[in-house]
């Protein structure tokens, strides 16, 4: 019985003007976003490989234990989704690239790389151009796959409770909750067909283009990505549906709708994320941080002074000169090395600490957004993607990972050289042996599907969960109400 | 008598209607709520303002000497970038003010050289670009997108305004009422008048009422203070309002006499306001990129610039291959040739000119006459040349990121969603002329502040370059007054979008008329 209904809603539905202005808008702008896709992808990857080989030449030709480890593994760059078509994810104003955190020379010693704050891209932003949004799949899954579900089920049960069908449709042998699950069905699978069309296009586009050749792993994120558009598609027919089935008008109910979609999928995202802030004690600014930089680095400085100072004290004192190894003082060597790692750490670990303030606030207004379904489905998509801020966090992640594995292999390669004084961080301490440049590790920034899921996988139950929601709520309205 | 009649009916109908009630109150509660953040986010702005002007002030009274004087000046935050962002909170507010760079809307030639080239040690800026914008602390909120008020009349209020249409005509047919209305000896025309002006009324309301609470959360906030003429551009935002709102009434009436069933209308008007409100302004710039690399241009305006530099650097050389003091620019190459003048660490920077910050040992050394004679001649002929540079960077601005940004302008023009957008910003002053205004007003600055060097004879005194002798009297400066245009120029900047959004009214109106009047009841 529940199929003969789905079939009807279907035929009505797939016959009807709505149907046939959805499927143009979603196509057209799918088509674009593949076309733009294919426009602006390969040189975004040139750019990368360019970034990354020249980098790479750079590390390769230092072949001194102590410029590699002064000089730190240079630039890390994060490569660019080759699902960047799906979510944008404010990419643009996100750093794609490790910087270096500080610059001194003194008294003959030189800063040690460190990872320091990476530079947002504020010309993404700044720039004259008026705001826009990026056609992207979050786009327009976030505001048409909840728009067009809304203007299918609007009428769906107030519309025949005016015209008086639905009484008759019930004086049959149907039970509510049949009918309301094929009306649920019809509009989803209406919906979807549209955006499924949609879809193909726009992957057929891609794979046309051999620079964005999808692999398997990406194809089985896609997969999750159709995924979550669709059960966002349904958990909008669901609202639709509860909604037309508490009022008694058609139009009522629509402008209800409509209102209801304005404030959440338009306005709650935006207003949310900086309201939430508000209440959030504030972050260290750019110039606080820069001055905590400075004093803790006075601080080390000075310490180092008195110590090297006192150091010159004792041996003057002392009239035998002291036990000297190949004309180096050990002991000398050793005040060096404190200073040096001390501050490579201090500046290390504030740069740290300066990001993780940032990046709580932004995940802790990332999750009042969550209110909206809309801002679920976004970071669903983007984590899906390998885009947006979570990826951001991983990639920073991926980089302290490969500095330590940096740090170590330094480490190694002196322990390895008997000539050496195993004092790292100044260059009379540490081994002359030159490097084999295919020895120095490579930073390889790849994401895996299980880095891609894990974070997407809080909001996919999210999602499930409201669309089990407002199912229910639909029935239980359904159930209730007065035919 | 009629027609006031039909007035007052269509105005019961709509404002007694759940719609209508419906709307109001979400459109009171968006501009509550967002008037709420805004004001936090302009409180916020105008603290880092004051933090800022503080911070610039110190690093002035600390130059010790004119020639690394690095003035930097700020647009004061516009408090009507409540109504209408624009630009206002994105672009850059502190700029660069220095003898030897030129303030620009940006910096295009910062794409073309290589990174380390940038941050090279000692570089001469060519131009000054605007820094980072005023207010958010953590660079990555601007993840979150911030909404002005006049979004919320975009969105809320030309969907209400659609509502309101899409039935207006086809409705009555349905119902039958249009045939019994007709019937009445009153024209086709009064009817379609009656329906427009009551829903205005009714769409006016809305607006009246949210700005009112708006400007009431507003009066409570210390820091925002209206003029008289602020409130006379709200009134001309306001105006806009009604222009754009009637545009899509319009829309929604054309479409409504067009179809004979509301289901139809009211289909083709949500679809019409997803395209006009939500894709095209966005779809428009994402897709359309009628510029094309420009990266050509900004090499050659590069290339340009360093052939100024040169010319620059040949007139020095020979300036001091002339001077009494022998050698290949002889006190520049090195610190060797300082240390019988100069004693303590100080500046040193080997860029295209030296910039000497060195504490001078005896200010009768014939030396130090030497140093003053060379700038004298110096600073002039940087000043010539960063003008020269200016030039060129500002043409080249011109053709690349203005005109860019222009383009991108002109193409989303195509939906009046994008019309009222640009004239409101037009009306609050965040606009990209607003924008230029303010660089123009930098430029005239930098001129002020070297006209002032001219008269203290600056360049050819000792302060220019040796921090010990004498303190410079920095109260000399001249203050930096940001003026935001008056309101008749707003006024004729907003005017061209006005006009637009009102020409599509008549044309919309006399289509609706013309339709209405042959089809058959």
């Amino acid at each position: 019985m529940i199929w003969h209904i789905v079939t009807r809603e279907l035929l009505d539905h797939l016959t009807s003007l709505r149907f046939g202005l959805t499927t143009f808008i979603l196509v057209a702008l799918m088509v674009t976003n593949a076309v733009v896709h294919l426009r602006t992808h390969p040189e975004r990857v040139r750019k990368y490989s360019e970034k990354v080989n020249a980098s790479q030449t750079e590390l390769k030709s230092r072949t001194q234990l102590y410029t590699l480890l002064q000089k730190g593994p240079g630039k890390l760059y994060k490569r660019p989704s080759s699902l960047a078509f799906i979510a944008d994810g404010g990419d643009a104003l996100l750093p794609d690239e490790s910087v270096s955190g500080g610059f001194w020379r003194l008294y003959g010693l030189a800063y040690i790389w460190s990872m320091g704050v990476p530079r947002l891209n504020m010309e993404a932003i700044g720039n004259l151009r008026p705001t826009s949004m990026v056609v992207d799949w979050v786009f327009i899954v976030t505001y048409l796959l909840s728009f067009i579900p809304l203007l299918f089920t609007f009428d769906a049960l107030s519309g025949e409770r005016e015209r008086g069908t639905l009484r008759l449709c019930l004086a049959n042998s149907i039970s509510r909750p049949a009918l309301l699950v094929g009306k649920f069905l019809g509009s989803l699978i209406t919906v979807l067909i549209a955006f499924y069309c949609a879809v193909l296009f726009n992957l057929a586009i891609i794979s046309t283009e051999s620079w964005t050749q999808l692999g398997g792993a990406d194809w089985g994120r896609l997969v999750f990505i159709v995924l979550i558009a669709s059960c966002y598609a349904g958990l909008f027919v669901a609202i639709g549906l509860t909604v037309s089935a508490m009022t008694r008008e058609s139009r009522l109910s629509l402008v209800i709708l409509l209102l209801i979609w304005v404030t959440v999928v338009v306005f709650m995202p935006s207003t949310l994320g900086t309201l939430s802030t508000k209440w959030m004690s504030p972050v260290q600014t750019h110039h606080q941080f820069q001055t905590a930089k400075d004093t803790a680095f006075d601080q080390i400085r000075s310490d180092f002074v008195n110590k090297w100072e006192t150091l010159r004290e004792r041996r003057q004192s002392a009239e035998t000169p002291q036990r000297e190894v190949a004309g180096v003082d050990p002991s000398e060597l050793e005040i060096q090395r404190e200073f040096v790692s001390k501050d490579m750490e201090i500046r290390e670990r504030l740069s740290r600490q300066h990001l993780s303030v940032q990046s709580a606030q932004v995940l802790h207004a990332r999750w009042i957004n969550r209110c909206s379904p809309a801002a679920i489905v976004q970071y669903a998509l983007e984590s899906m993607a390998g885009t947006g801020f979570n990826r951001h966090l991983q990639f920073l992640e991926h980089c302290r990972l490969h500095i330590r594995l940096f740090r170590n292999f330094i480490v190694e390669m002196d322990r390895s050289d008997p000539e050496s004084l195993h004092v790292i961080g100044v260059p009379k301490g540490m081994s002359k042996k030159p490097v084999l440049p295919e020895a120095i590790p490579i930073f390889e920034d790849k994401i895996t599907f299980q880095d891609t899921l894990s974070p997407a996988v809080v909001d996919m139950l999210l999602l499930v969960l409201l669309l089990g929601v407002f199912l229910s709520g639909a029935f239980l309205v359904f159930l209730r109400s007065e035919v | 008598m009629m027609l006031r009649t039909l007035i007052r009916q269509e105005l019961l109908i709509h404002l007694m209607s759940a719609r209508f009630f419906a709307a109001v109150v979400i459109t009171l509660l968006l501009v509550v709520a967002n008037t709420f953040v805004l004001i936090g986010v302009h409180e916020e702005r105008l603290a880092d303002y004051s933090q800022k002007e503080a911070v610039n002030r110190e690093k002035v009274a600390s130059t010790a000497t004119y020639s690394i004087l690095r003035l930097k000046v700020q647009r004061p935050p516009n408090p009507l970038s409540l109504f209408s962002a624009g630009l206002e909170t994105r672009f850059g507010s502190e700029i660069d003010i220095a003898f030897d760079s030129v303030p620009a809307l940006s910096n295009p030639i910062v794409d073309v050289r290589p990174e380390e080239e940038q941050w090279a040690f000692g570089s001469v800026p060519s131009l000054s670009s605007p820094g980072a914008p005023l207010g958010i602390n953590n660079p990555y909120l601007y993840l979150f997108s911030q909404i002005d008020l006049v979004f919320i009349f975009q969105v809320v209020l030309s969907l209400l305004s659609l509502l309101f249409a899409y039935d207006a005509i086809a409705g009555d047919w349905e119902t039958g009422t249009l045939r019994l209305v007709l019937s009445h000896p009153v024209g086709r025309g009064s009817v379609l008048l009656a329906k427009y002006i009551a829903a205005m009324v009714c769409l006016l309301l809305p607006v009246l009422m949210s700005l009112l609470l708006a400007l009431i959360q507003c009066s409570f906030a210390r820091s925002l203070q209206f003029s008289t003429d602020d409130f006379l551009r709200i009134g001309g935002i306001v105006l806009t309002t009604i222009v754009y709102l009637s545009v899509f009434y319009l829309i929604g009436l054309l479409v409504s006499t067009i179809t004979r069933r509301a289901a139809t209308s009211l289909m083709l008007c949500m679809f019409l306001w997803v395209i006009l409100v939500l894709v095209y302004p966005n779809w428009s710039r994402f897709a359309l990129n009628s510029m094309g690399d420009m990266r050509a241009e900004k090499r050659s305006a590069d290339r340009q610039i360093a052939q100024i530099r040169e010319e620059a650097d040949r007139e020095r050389d020979r300036f001091l291959a002339n001077s009494t003091l022998k050698g290949e620019p002889p006190i520049f190459s090195g610190s060797e040739g300082l240390s019988t003048l100069f004693s303590g660490a100080g500046y040193f920077f080997l860029g295209d000119f030296p910039r000497v910050n060195l504490e001078l040992k005896d200010a009768a050394d014939p030396l130090a006459l030497h140093f003053r004679r060379y700038y004298a001649f110096a600073a002039p002929l940087q000043i010539r040349s960063a003008e020269k540079v200016g030039f060129v960077g500002q043409q080249l601005v011109a053709r690349t990121s203005l005109r860019q940004a222009q383009v991108d302008e002109r193409l989303m023009k195509f939906s009046p969603a994008s019309l009222y957008t640009f004239a409101t910003a037009a009306w609050a002053g965040t606009d990209l002329d607003s924008m230029v205004d303010y660089i123009r007003a930098a430029q005239a600055y930098r001129r002020t502040l070297i006209n002032t060097f001219h008269e203290r004879e600056a360049f050819a005194s000792l302060q220019w370059f040796a921090p010990n002798q004498g303190d410079v009297d920095w109260s000399i400066l001249p203050r930096f007054d940001f003026e935001r245009a008056e309101i008749g120029i707003n006024a004729k900047r907003a005017l061209p979008e006005l006009f637009l959004l009102l020409c599509l009214n008549i044309i919309l109106f006399m289509a609706t008329v013309l339709i209405f009047i042959k089809v058959e009841v």
